[in-house]
């Protein structure tokens, strides 16, 4: 080998080192934890409890979250909290539980509801009904939220940023395919029919696309009133079945899967890019969080409607699912700093605080005593896209298919079903094929929770 | 070559920063890896179970591994092939001797300065399907809907050109190396033998240029395995299905997202090995018919 060999080989062995380096480490999150001993800002003593506050609300909404935090701030001088944008819901859990493990969690990190199994069998949290001596009363509370995040009527985190999904309309293509832009199509024939007269008044080149279509599949379950997994959706008892491929799943997916053949549905990824091309003026409808009205209603060049989600006939009706994020206190956190967290979460609970976070997101305001005191402000009146989805969840069913559904390592199911959907509207793969797939996948690693929470 | 250190424990000392490189960010990682491999661990991490090969036995049955596995060579010979091939002729190019040339030959390595993520959101902007320049004029021009998002074909095809245009300057600037340093009087004689400039090129100067070709091959083997996870990240997630979910991100997916520390662990021992191999075949096969001068 002579030198010119030799040193090849040295650099290919090094490139070959440092990569493979990459997918070896294992909690490369913990390298950008937040810095816990930051200076106090000038308005709170030196002695303040500092409690650090992990969540994943970005741009507008962290502005928020930092004028809720200075308002807590300002008004005592014990307790200063610290929020720290950590990147997605996904990040973020996966950073906190990170944390956790190599010994410094924040006090409070923000969980999407996909966490919520998680969180519950973590073993590393304070549960939020021990902290209430009696200062809250938790009826207050919006009832489906409170039912989502409590276990054997006892809430377990703080609720805080809830929203469901709900139809986003352009009523300016109703009106110019000669439509009562009044009345937002209720069933999934009229979305169908309306979209197709639209797309033939030339006024749009599709009908809609879904913002996180997984959810929206499981949205579907919920307000037909169908079971998505066994133990009463994982509320009874760790839940070790999806009813993915039943026959609803297979119809709501068979369903989108003409109209993606028709051109009316238009696959939109799984996240947030769906929102582009109803902003574009492409597509009549389109399905989102609430919690996007804010951003629709400052960037639509367009008169925006809103309506409840629609329904297949021939099922009964349930309600639609909270979805959004919930604050857990972590166990590692000092009594003091327990003490300061309940007196923050008192904090965003009160009235002021909830109907500021509504108004300035599109989040739900998550106590009745706000939800009355805007009402009769004329707020609803002002702005009646911000009631529909209030509407649709107070207005629905509770029963068990509706309360949200609690799995192990749903972030994965979640995962599961997304591809599953694509395969199937994307890749024209037979919904059932694609849903039995699922089934087994999602099925195999609540057996894999199973075995770890027994 | 046959230099002597003044001290014998002197050559240890200049190689131990190297070492210990090593044995912190690859040693001890690796072992750990392989340690948790053999286990289903929960995301905190405070209860495992031995498992023994399980991780290792899913890997082969899964569908979804299997098709990572062959998503991932796909796009690996894309790269590797659309990437040499466009970056030799462009060197070839830009290795005449014209007025201006050296700025220009500079500027081809600018995309090498950029992180895969920006190189990802760069090209996400350009071919989004609703308001991209690079989509919409294709599509006005050509009638052609190019869709990552809802096209499995667009979405590899529009990976393996992000990847590729972001490995651009790195080939370039090394086969315009390569060929600068090729000998004159060999592609002179050959001239007066009266070859053309094809037969130039095919007979004489790539020969030649095999030593930086083999290099580049697996450089780019490697980047093509390892390094193109920022790009899938931030554009297609591995979608539409599992149409790019290359081995890294599905490994990140499993590690990160689904937490599932033992399995994901698993599969980076196999990408390591799979890579390992890889890159031995190609010192084995191909680096016999490189020809050193």
């Amino acid at each position: 080998m002579n030198v010119r060999q030799l040193a090849l080989t040295l650099i290919v062995t090094f490139s070959l080192v440092l990569s493979a380096c990459t997918p070896a480490v294992q909690t490369p999150t913990t390298a950008v934890q937040p810095e816990p001993t930051r200076a106090p800002q000038e308005t709170s003593s030196s002695a303040a409890v500092q409690i650090t506050f992990w969540h994943a609300m970005s741009g507008s909404r962290e502005e928020v979250i930092k004028g809720i935090a200075d308002r807590f701030n300002k008004s005592q001088t014990q307790y200063q909290v610290i929020p720290e944008y950590t990147g997605s819901y996904a990040e973020t859990l996966t950073k906190g539980l990170a944390a956790y493990r190599s010994g410094t969690p924040p006090t409070i990190v923000q969980v999407y509801e996909v966490g919520t199994r998680t969180m519950l069998d973590s073993g590393a949290i304070v549960p939020v009904h021990t902290l209430n001596k009696g200062e809250v009363d938790w009826a207050d509370i919006v009832q489906p939220i409170l039912k989502y995040y409590s276990v054997d009527n006892n809430l377990f985190c703080m609720p805080f940023n809830s929203s469901t999904a709900m139809l986003y309309y352009n009523k300016d293509m109703f009106v110019a395919a000669g439509l009562d832009p009044d009345k937002p199509p209720t069933t999934w024939a009229e979305v169908e029919e309306y979209s197709k007269k639209i797309m033939d008044a030339g006024a749009a080149t599709g009908g809609f696309s879904m913002g996180w279509p997984a959810w929206i599949l499981e949205q579907m379950f919920a307000t037909h009133n169908q079971l998505f997994a066994n133990q009463d959706n994982g509320r009874t008892g760790l839940s070790t079945e999806v009813y993915l491929n039943s026959e609803f799943g297979t119809k709501v997916l068979t369903e989108w899967q003409r109209m993606a053949k028709e051109d009316i549905l238009v696959y939109g990824g799984r996240e947030y890019a769906a929102n582009d091309p109803f902003l574009a003026k492409q597509f009549p409808f389109r399905f989102q969080s609430t919690s996007s009205l804010g951003g629709i209603l400052k960037s639509a060049e367009f008169e925006v409607g809103t309506a409840f989600l629609p329904r297949l006939d021939g099922y009964e009706s349930g309600n639609s699912v909270v979805g959004g994020g919930c604050l857990w206190l972590m166990d590692k956190a000092t009594p003091e700093q327990q003490t300061g967290s309940w007196e923050f979460f008192k904090f965003i609970n009160s009235v002021d605080e909830t109907i500021e976070w509504h108004k300035k997101t599109g989040y739900f305001p998550a106590t009745n005593t706000a939800y009355e005191k805007l009402k009769t402000d004329g707020w609803f009146d002002e702005e009646p896209n911000h009631a529909t989805a209030f509407n649709q969840i107070l207005g629905g069913a509770d029963t068990p298919a509706s309360r949200g559904v609690l799995l192990g390592n749903f972030v994965q199911i979640r995962d599961i079903v997304g591809a599953a959907i694509e395969e199937a509207v994307v890749n024209n793969v037979d919904p059932k094929t694609a849903l039995d797939k699922a089934t087994d996948e999602a099925n195999q690693v609540l057996k894999d929770y199973e075995s770890l929470n027994k | 070559m046959n230099t002597r250190f003044p001290n014998r424990y002197l050559p240890y000392l200049l190689i131990a920063p190297m070492i210990i490189v090593v044995i912190v960010f690859f040693l001890i990682p690796s072992v750990q890896s392989l340690y948790l491999s053999f286990f289903r661990v929960n995301p905190l991490g405070n209860r495992q179970i031995f498992v023994g090969l399980e991780n290792f036995a899913r890997l082969i049955t899964n569908p979804n591994y299997r098709n990572s596995l062959l998503v991932s060579v796909e796009f690996a010979i894309l790269v590797v092939f659309s990437g040499l091939g466009s970056s030799l002729f462009v060197a070839t190019v830009a290795n005449q001797r014209l007025p201006g040339f050296a700025v220009y030959r500079a500027m081809l390595i600018w995309p090498y300065a950029l992180s895969p993520a920006i190189a990802g959101l760069v090209w996400g902007l350009m071919m989004n399907p609703n308001f991209g320049l690079g989509a919409v004029l294709l599509k006005r021009l050509t009638a052609i809907e190019f869709n990552y998002l809802t096209s499995s074909i667009s979405a590899i095809l529009f990976l393996a050109l992000a990847a590729t245009w972001k490995m651009f300057g790195y080939n370039i600037v090394f086969f315009l190396a390569g060929l600068q340093g090729l000998p004159t009087e060999l592609l002179e004689a050959a001239s007066l033998d009266g070859a053309g400039g094809w037969q130039k090129f095919w007979k004489v100067t790539f020969p030649l240029l095999s030593p930086t070709t083999f290099f580049l091959l697996i450089m780019n083997t490697l980047y093509a395995f390892f390094e193109i996870f920022g790009l899938v990240h931030i554009t297609t997630q591995g979608g539409p299905g599992q149409a790019t979910n290359l081995l890294v991100f599905n490994l990140y997916k499993d590690g990160f997202i689904g937490m599932d520390t033992g399995f994901a662990s698993a599969q980076s021992i196999v990408l390591l090995f799979f890579v390992a191999t890889l890159t031995f075949l190609q010192f084995r096969y191909v680096g016999q018919r490189v020809h050193y001068r």
